[in-house]
C-alpha cells in the first residue's frame, strides 16, 4: 500500500453570488499517494479548478467551505490559520496555473521571480528546523530516561549526540560557504565567457581581479582537500596575466588568459562535483578522534569509514536506547489510547442522543480533544491525519452545528417574510420584478450526523491501532528519528545567499529546458514566448522543492508540439524528483499520458473515478462517454457526438443524477435521486443508475465502443 | 456536385510573402507560399503558435496590406504586393549604374532598362488592382444590373405603374451594387468569440451589420434574413434581441458564425474556431460548420493547430513552419505518408485518448538547423506523388521519393 500525502474528504465549497449561492464543489473525495498523478477532467464550471484552490488555500473572497477536509501532514488545510498556511503553499505545495502570461510579475526580471520564494523562506526555515530538532530530541531523552531507569548514560548519550551534531553543524556551514563560493564564481565565469563570446563590451581586468579574489577566499578543508595549492596557482597566475590583459574584449581575450580560465574551470569542476561529505559520521568521528588526520583519505573513504567508526562506538547502544524510548513512547500513547476508548465511546453517545446546549457540548469538545491530544505518541514521524485533526474536525462540526440552529429559524423567519410581501403585491395586482431568494437551510441531523462521525472515525482508527499492537518495528521508527534529526541539522545549516538562489534559479531553468539560462535570468516576462514562460513558471513553481504539484490546465494556452514538451517536461521532473501530482484538463487526450486515476467531475461532483486504463478503456458514465466522444481522433470520419445543451446553473443544482438533462441515456430515477457510487472493480467506480443491477443493460456509444476495440487491438500488436 | 466544378479554383494564393517591420529587423512572418483553394473544399492550414497561420488567413480578407505576392478570387486578382517588383527594379538599377561606369555591353543596357521599364510596369498594375479590384467587381454588378432592368423595363413600357415600381427596384439595387465589394464573399469566424463581438451592439446588430454596410435598407428583409441565419446555425428568433454577454461561449462563436454567414460568403477563412471552446462544445462547433458547409456549399480555409479536428474536417492540408509552407497534400495522405521532419514531429505530438499507446510514444523534435543542410543545394516547393508538394531540395527530393517507393 503506497503513503497517501493528500486526502480530500467530503469537500463542499459555494460561492455567495448576488443570484444565489453557487453550488461549486458538492461533496467530493479522492485520495493522492506519493509519486502519483491524479487527473481531474471536466468541462469548466464543474469545479476542478475550485477544488485546487481549496487546496492552495486561494479561493476566492466570496467563497463559503460548506464541509469537508482536506488532509495533509496531519493537518487540515482548510482550518488552519492563513499565516500556517503560508508556510506550506509554494514550499511543500506548489502551483502552475493555466495562463502563464498573467502568472508572471511583467515588470520583475524572470530572475528576481525566481529567487523571490527561496530566499524568503530561507530564514523562517532554519529557525523552525532548531525548534523542531531540540523539541523531539528532549521529547527522546524524556522517554528513553523513563524506559531504561539510567538517567546518567542516557543523559551522556543526548549529550554526545548535540555535541557532535553542532561539530558537524559547524563544519557544514562552512562548507557550504565555501561550495556557494565555489559555484558562483563558476557561474560568472561561464557568463564572462559568453559574454566576451558575444563581443561585448567588459573590462576583463577587473573581473579576473574579481575572480582572483573569490579564488583566495574559498578555504574549506573538505570542498578544496588536494585543489587548494592548485586554487591559490591559479590565483596567482590570474593575478600575473593581468597584465597582459587588454583593456576591453572585443577583440577577444589572449590565449594566456583563456588558458589560466580553462584551467581554473577544469579545477573549479573537480571541486563543485565531489562526493558531499557526510558530516554526521564526520562530526563524531573528529570530536573522538580530534588527532585524526582527516585530509589524507578521500571523501568516499572518510565518509565510510566515519560511518563505520559512528556505527560502531556510538549508533548502535544508541539506537538500542531510542528503540526503547520509542517504545516507551509508544506504549504510554497506546494506554493512553485504550483509555480513551471509553471517553471516546460516551462522547459519541452523548453527541448522538442529540440533546445538548451550546455551552455543555463545546465543554464536552474541550474534555475529549484534551484527551485524545494527550494520548497521540509524539516521537511518531509520520503524522495520522485523522489524529492530528480531530480537535478541529469537531470543534469545526460542531461550530457549524451551532451554527445552523441560530441561522436556521432567522432564515425561515425571511424567507417567509419576503414571499408574504411579494404575495401581498401581487394581490394588489403591482408587477413585481424581484424574486425571493432562495432559503439556504441546513439539515440539522445531517450536520448532527457529522459530528458523531468525526468521532466515530477517531474510534476505528484506534482500533486499528490496538489490533496492530503486535506487528510494531521499534528499530525502524527510531531510524526515522535519527534521519529526522539528521534532515532538521542539516535544514539549520541550508543558507541561501543570493549568489546561490541566482546559481540553483539558472540550474532550475537549464532543467526545465531553456537554452542560455545565464542571459535569460536577467530578462523580462515579455521577452519570452508562450511554451518559455509556461517553463519559468514549472520553474518557480519547483524553486521550493514542493512534495505536491497542481497543475491547473498548463498546456490549454500552448499548441501541440510545445504541449507535447511540457507535458514530457512535467512528467520527467515527476519521476526525478518524486512528486505526487494533481492534474486539471478539460482534454481527456492529454490525461492518458499523464495520469495513473482520473477523475471526471461534472457539476461539482465525481462522476467516475477509475485508473486510466479504466477510465479509456472501459468508461461507464454516459458523461465520460460523451467526453470522449466529441473529441475526434485520427480514424473518426462519422459525426462526432456532440453533448446537448449547457451545463445546468449551480445555483439551482438538479435533483438526481445532474448530467440527465444532456444525456440521451438517462433512466427516469436518474432525474429523481442522485446516484450512489456503483464499484466497477477496486479501482474504479462510477456515479450512475446504468450500473444498478436492475438497470437496462446500455451499450457506450459506437464511435466509442470502435475506438476501444482498435486501441485493444493496437495494444495487442504491440505486446 | 460535379467533377468540372470540383476542379474549379476559387483562391489562388502565389508566392505570398507578409512581412512587418520590428524596428530595425524585418519579422517574415510569412515568407512566399503559394497555394489553391478548389471550390466547395475544406482546406487545413496547421503549425505551432506564430508559424504564420493566421497572418494568412488576416492577408487574403485583406486585414494586412501584403508585402508581395498576389492572391486571386474568383480569377480576380485582389490582393498584390510590390516588393518584389521593387526589389527587381533596385537590382536592375545597381547593375544598370555599374555598367555606365565601366562601359559595358550596349545589349545588356537596353535589356535592363527593357526589364525596369516592365517591371515598373507590373508594380502599377500591382498597385492598382489591390487598390480597385472591388471597384471593378461592383462595375461588373452594375452593368449587370444595367443590363437587366433596361430588358424589363422595355417590356413593361406600356404600364406607367409597372415601370414606376420597376424604377423603384431599379434604383434601390443599384445602390447596392454599387456598394457590394468583393472581399465581402469572403468571411472571417475569429478566434475568440468574446473578444470578437461588440459588447455594446445586440445579436440583430451585430449579425445584420454586413448587410447594412452593403447598403440594404429594408428592415424587414433584414430581420427576416437574421432570424434565418439565426435559426440555422441553432439558435432561436429571440436571441436576437440580447446582448453577445448573455450568452455561452458556444452560443457567442454561434453568433460569429451567423455574422459570416449571413454575407452568403464563397469562401470562409475560420481561425481557430474551436480552440478557445470547452471539449463538448467544441463537437457542438465542428458539427454546424460541417452542416452549414453542405447546405451552403461553403468552401472554407480552416487554420488550427489541433491536428485530430483538422485531419476530421479538412480535405487538404497545407503544414507551416516559421512562414514557410513546408507540406501540403489531401488530409489522409498527409497522415499516412508525412514526409517532411516538422510534419513528422507535429504528427509524433498528437495527444491520443489511449494510455497504452501514449505510454509507448516516442515524439520526433525537430531541429530545422540540424535537420536539413540548404548551404550549397536550395530547396524549393516540389511534388513528391500527383497532389503532395514537400519543401526540400534535390537530395530530400530523392530521398522522400525512395521513402514512399517510388
Amino acid at each position: 500500500m503506497m503513503e497517501k500525502i493528500l486526502e480530500v474528504k467530503n469537500l463542499k465549497i459555494s460561492f455567495r453570488t448576488s443570484g444565489g449561492t453557487v453550488k461549486a464543489v458538492r461533496d467530493i473525495s479522492f485520495d493522492l499517494e506519493k509519486g502519483k498523478t491524479v487527473a481531474i477532467v471536466g468541462e469548466s464550471g464543474s469545479g476542478k479548478s475550485v477544488t485546487s484552490k481549496a487546496i492552495m488555500g486561494i479561493l476566492a473572497g466570496n467563497s463559503i467551505v460548506e464541509g469537508g477536509e482536506i488532509l495533509y501532514d496531519g493537518r487540515d488545510l482548510l482550518k488552519i490559520s492563513e499565516e500556517e498556511m503560508c508556510k506550506i503553499r509554494g514550499d511543500r505545495i506548489s502551483m502552475i496555473f493555466q495562463d502563464p502570461l498573467s502568472s508572471l510579475n511583467p515588470i520583475v526580471k524572470i530572475g528576481n521571480q525566481l529567487t523571490e520564494a527561496m530566499l524568503l523562506k530561507n530564514a523562517g526555515n532554519r529557525k523552525k528546523a532548531k525548534k523542531e530538532f531540540d523539541s523531539v530530541l528532549a521529547l527522546l531523552k524524556e522517554n528513553c530516561t523513563a524506559a531504561e531507569n539510567d538517567s546518567a548514560a542516557v543523559t551522556a548519550s543526548v549529550e554526545t549526540f548535540e555535541k557532535f551534531n553542532a561539530e558537524a553543524i559547524q563544519m557544514e556551514n562552512s562548507y557550504n560557504t565555501a561550495l556557494a563560493a565555489a559555484d558562483g564564481l563558476q557561474v560568472d565565469m561561464d557568463e564572462f565567457l559568453f559574454l566576451v563570446e558575444k563581443k561585448q563590451k567588459i573590462d576583463p581586468k577587473a573581473k579576473l581581479k574579481e575572480f582572483a579574489a573569490v579564488l583566495k577566499s574559498i578555504k574549506d578543508p573538505f570542498l578544496t582537500r588536494d585543489a587548494e595549492s592548485e586554487l591559490q596557482a591559479i590565483a596567482d597566475k590570474l593575478q600575473q596575466v593581468l597584465s597582459v590583459c587588454p583593456k576591453n574584449t572585443e577583440a577577444g581575450l589572449p590565449d594566456a588568459v583563456t588558458a589560466v580560465l580553462d584551467q581554473l574551470k577544469t579545477c573549479l569542476e573537480t571541486v563543485t562535483t565531489r562526493t558531499r561529505p557526510d558530516f554526521f559520521c564526520i562530526g563524531f568521528y573528529k570530536l573522538q578522534k580530534p588527532e585524526a588526520d582527516l585530509s589524507k583519505l578521500t571523501v568516499e573513504a572518510l565518509n565510510a569509514e566515519a560511518a563505520q567508526y559512528l556505527d560502531e562506538h556510538f549508533m548502535k547502544d544508541f539506537l538500542t536506547m531510542a528503540d526503547k524510548g520509542a517504545e516507551h513512547s509508544y506504549r504510554t500513547a497506546l494506554e493512553k489510547k485504550n483509555a480513551v476508548m471509553a471517553d471516546l465511546q460516551e462522547a459519541y453517545d452523548f453527541f448522538k442522543e442529540g440533546k445538548y446546549d451550546k455551552k455543555t457540548a463545546m465543554e464536552k469538545c474541550k474534555a475529549i480533544t484534551e484527551k485524545v491530544e494527550a494520548s497521540i505518541d509524539p516521537l511518531e514521524i509520520v503524522k495520522d491525519s485523522t489524529v492530528y485533526t480531530f480537535r478541529t474536525s469537531l470543534e469545526g462540526a460542531l461550530q457549524k452545528y451551532f451554527q445552523a440552529v441560530v441561522r436556521n429559524p432567522k432564515e425561515e423567519e425571511r424567507y417567509a417574510k419576503q414571499t408574504r410581501r411579494r404575495e401581498a403585491l401581487i394581490a394588489r395586482g403591482r408587477t413585481v420584478d424581484w424574486k425571493v431568494v432562495p432559503k439556504t437551510v441546513y439539515d440539522l441531523d445531517e450536520l448532527q450526523a457529522e459530528i458523531t462521525t468525526v468521532i466515530q472515525r477517531l474510534m476505528e482508527r484506534y482500533k486499528e491501532y490496538i489490533a496492530n499492537t503486535g506487528n510494531v518495528d521499534f528499530r525502524v521508527r527510531s531510524t526515522a528519528l535519527v534521519e529526522y534529526f539528521k534532515g532538521k541539522a542539516s535544514q539549520m545549516v541550508y543558507v541561501v545567499t543570493k549568489k546561490m538562489a541566482r546559481e540553483k534559479a539558472i540550474e532550475l531553468l537549464e532543467e526545465v529546458g531553456i537554452p542560455e539560462p545565464h542571459i535569460r535570468y536577467y530578462q523580462y516576462p515579455f521577452e519570452f514566448s508562450g511554451g518559455m514562460r509556461q517553463r519559468i513558471v514549472i520553474a518557480i513553481a519547483l524553486a521550493a522543492d514542493p512534495e505536491i504539484l497542481i497543475c491547473d490546465e498548463p498546456t490549454t494556452a500552448l499548441d501541440v508540439t510545445i504541449q507535447a514538451q511540457i507535458l514530457e517536461l512535467i512528467n520527467r521532473l515527476k519521476e526525478e524528483r518524486n512528486l505526487s501530482v494533481i492534474f486539471i484538463t478539460h482534454d481527456l487526450g492529454v490525461v492518458a499520458n499523464m495520469a495513473d486515476e482520473i477523475a471526471v467531475m461534472y457539476a461539482g461532483k465525481i462522476v467516475e473515478y477509475g485508473t486510466a486504463e479504466d477510465v479509456f478503456y472501459d468508461p461507464r458514465h454516459p458523461y465520460t462517454w460523451a467526453l470522449l466522444s466529441s473529441m475526434p481522433d485520427l480514424e473518426t470520419t462519422e459525426k462526432l457526438d456532440a453533448i446537448p445543451g449547457t451545463p445546468p446553473n449551480m445555483i439551482y443544482p438538479p435533483e438526481g443524477d445532474a448530467f440527465a438533462a444532456r444525456n440521451k441515456y438517462a433512466l427516469k430515477i436518474d432525474f429523481e435521486r442522485q446516484p450512489p457510487q456503483f464499484a466497477v472493480s477496486d479501482t474504479h467506480w462510477a456515479a450512475t443508475w446504468l450500473l444498478h443491477p436492475d438497470a437496462p443493460k446500455v451499450e457506450p456509444p459506437k464511435i466509442i465502443t470502435d475506438r476501444i476495440a482498435r486501441m485493444n487491438k493496437a495494444g495487442g500488436s504491440n505486446a | 456536385m460535379s467533377m468540372n466544378e470540383q476542379n474549379e479554383v476559387l483562391l489562388r494564393v502565389e508566392n505570398l510573402c507578409q512581412y512587418f517591420k520590428m524596428g530595425r529587423k524585418v519579422n517574415k512572418a510569412v515568407d512566399n507560399i503559394s497555394f489553391d483553394i478548389k471550390k466547395g473544399e475544406v482546406f487545413g492550414l496547421v503549425g505551432e503558435s506564430g508559424c504564420g497561420k493566421t497572418t494568412t488567413g488576416r492577408s487574403i480578407i485583406k486585414i494586412y496590406d501584403i508585402t508581395s505576392g498576389s492572391i486571386y478570387f474568383k480569377g480576380q486578382r485582389i490582393c498584390a504586393g510590390t516588393k518584389s517588383y521593387q526589389d527587381a527594379i533596385q537590382a536592375a538599377r545597381k547593375e544598370l549604374a555599374e555598367l555606365q561606369k565601366n562601359g559595358g555591353d550596349p545589349a545588356r543596357k537596353a535589356e535592363l532598362e527593357a526589364q525596369i521599364e516592365e517591371n515598373r510596369r507590373e508594380l502599377q498594375r500591382a498597385k492598382f488592382d489591390h487598390q480597385y479590384s472591388d471597384r471593378e467587381y461592383a462595375r461588373q454588378l452594375t452593368e449587370a444590373v444595367h443590363t437587366e432592368y433596361k430588358a424589363k423595363l422595355e417590356a413593361a413600357k406600356n404600364s406607367p405603374r409597372e415601370t414606376a415600381e420597376l424604377k423603384k427596384k431599379y434604383k434601390e439595387e443599384l445602390r447596392v451594387a454599387k456598394k457590394t465589394r468583393l472581399i465581402t464573399k469572403i468571411q472571417m469566424i475569429f478566434q475568440d468569440p468574446i473578444a470578437s463581438l461588440n459588447p455594446r451592439m445586440t445579436v440583430r446588430e451585430i449579425i445584420s451589420e454586413g448587410l447594412v454596410i452593403n447598403g440594404i435598407r429594408d428592415q424587414k428583409y433584414i430581420d427576416e434574413k437574421v432570424y434565418e441565419i439565426l435559426e440555422m446555425v441553432g439558435l432561436v428568433r429571440e436571441h436576437a434581441g440580447r446582448y453577445p454577454h448573455e450568452f455561452s461561449g458556444g452560443q457567442r462563436q454561434r453568433i460569429g458564425i451567423a455574422r459570416s454567414v449571413i454575407m452568403k460568403p464563397d469562401l470562409l477563412i475560420a481561425d481557430e474556431p474551436i480552440s478557445a471552446l470547452d471539449v463538448s462544445i467544441q463537437a457542438q462547433v465542428i458539427n454546424l460548420m460541417n452542416d452549414l458547409r453542405d447546405k451552403l456549399g461553403l468552401t472554407i480555409l480552416f487554420i488550427a493547430h489541433d491536428l485530430s479536428v483538422v485531419k476530421y474536417f479538412s480535405d487538404r492540408i497545407g503544414v507551416m513552419y516559421f512562414g514557410k509552407m513546408v507540406e501540403l497534400a489531401t488530409s489522409d495522405e498527409l497522415f499516412a505518408h508525412p514526409l517532411h521532419p516538422y510534419t513528422k514531429s507535429l504528427l509524433s505530438a498528437i495527444p491520443l485518448p489511449d494510455p497504452r499507446a501514449e505510454k509507448n510514444r516516442t515524439r520526433i523534435t525537430y531541429n530545422a538547423l540540424a535537420a536539413h543542410d540548404y548551404s550549397t543545394d536550395l530547396p524549393s516547393m516540389r511534388e513528391i506523388t500527383p497532389g503532395h508538394f514537400v519543401y526540400c531540395n534535390n537530395a530530400e527530393e530523392q530521398q522522400y521519393k525512395k521513402e514512399l517507393g517510388l
